[in-house]
């Protein structure tokens, strides 16, 4: 039962990592697709 | 801030399918822990088939308008396709050796991913290997409809028609009879929603980000 809490945190730190990724990539294009427009 | 409140709801659903797939009940307590996998495994397999479909469509839709934005969108989604592909067998091959003692056994079901894995590896190879902008999107197109003849052959025929180790009655039995709990349908069903918005995020994030490198090619020259 414990290995499955340490996999809950290490798949809710990949989501959480992956998450802010892309929300940060989706911020750039916008900048950048009002740049050239 | 317009379109933001969409991709919050979406981060926090998300978080929320993690938590209850960790902390309620393994779906299948004869497995154990490990049986929790399949709460990743289905839906990044659902969104493998859903990518290389749409992959398909916009072949076809590119064949029939010659728009570059179509061949944009058939190379995002076979892009992303593989990706997901990928992660399904990476969770499939965790999954495999909790239960049956090793990562690859060679089943059915794992070679004919391998195999289709390699036919859309194939596809990104042929679109960096054709220079002539027209020519790739065109013979790419091609490929990707016939690629995608292959998809229900080898997911959904050869492991059915093969013995195999794959659990094939996981969500429905021989008589299509549903198989899941209350709980655990919410939380797949909840997990399939949330990878194919995931998809539709990253597949909307790569068309525009090759449409503007297509802008800034096109200014350039």
């Amino acid at each position: 039962m414990e290995s499955s809490y340490i996999a809950l945190i290490v798949t809710l730190v990949i989501w959480l990592g992956l998450f802010l990724y892309l929300l940060r990539l989706d911020g750039r294009i916008k900048k950048l697709e009002q740049r050239s427009r | 801030m317009t379109g933001m409140w969409w991709k919050i709801l979406a981060g926090v659903v998300m978080a929320g399918v993690i938590v209850a797939s960790f902390v309620t009940p393994a779906p299948q307590q004869q497995i154990g822990e490990a049986s929790r996998i399949f709460y990743y495994h289905i839906p990044q397999a659902w969104v493998s088939v859903l990518a290389f479909t749409m992959s398909m469509v916009f072949s076809i839709r590119y064949l029939r308008s010659k728009s570059p934005i179509e061949d944009d969108r058939a190379a995002a989604a076979a892009g992303l396709g593989l990706v997901f592909c990928f992660m399904a067998t990476v969770t499939g091959a965790i999954f495999a050796k909790e239960t049956w003692g090793s990562y690859w056994n060679w089943d059915p079901r794992e070679t004919t991913v391998f195999v289709l894995l390699l036919i859309y590896a194939a596809y990104l190879a042929l679109r960096n290997a054709v220079e002539d902008e027209e020519k790739r999107a065109a013979l790419s197109a091609v490929y990707s409809i016939f690629a995608f003849a292959t998809v229900p052959l080898l997911i959904f025929i050869i492991p059915r028609i093969m013995p195999s180790l794959h659990p094939s009655d996981s969500i429905v039995d021989a008589n299509f009879k549903f198989q899941m709990d209350g709980i655990v349908a919410l939380i797949l069903s909840g997990s399939v929603i949330m990878f194919t918005v995931l998809f539709l995020w990253m597949f909307n994030l790569s068309c525009r980000t090759r449409s503007l490198v297509r802008k800034q090619y096109e200014e350039d020259f």
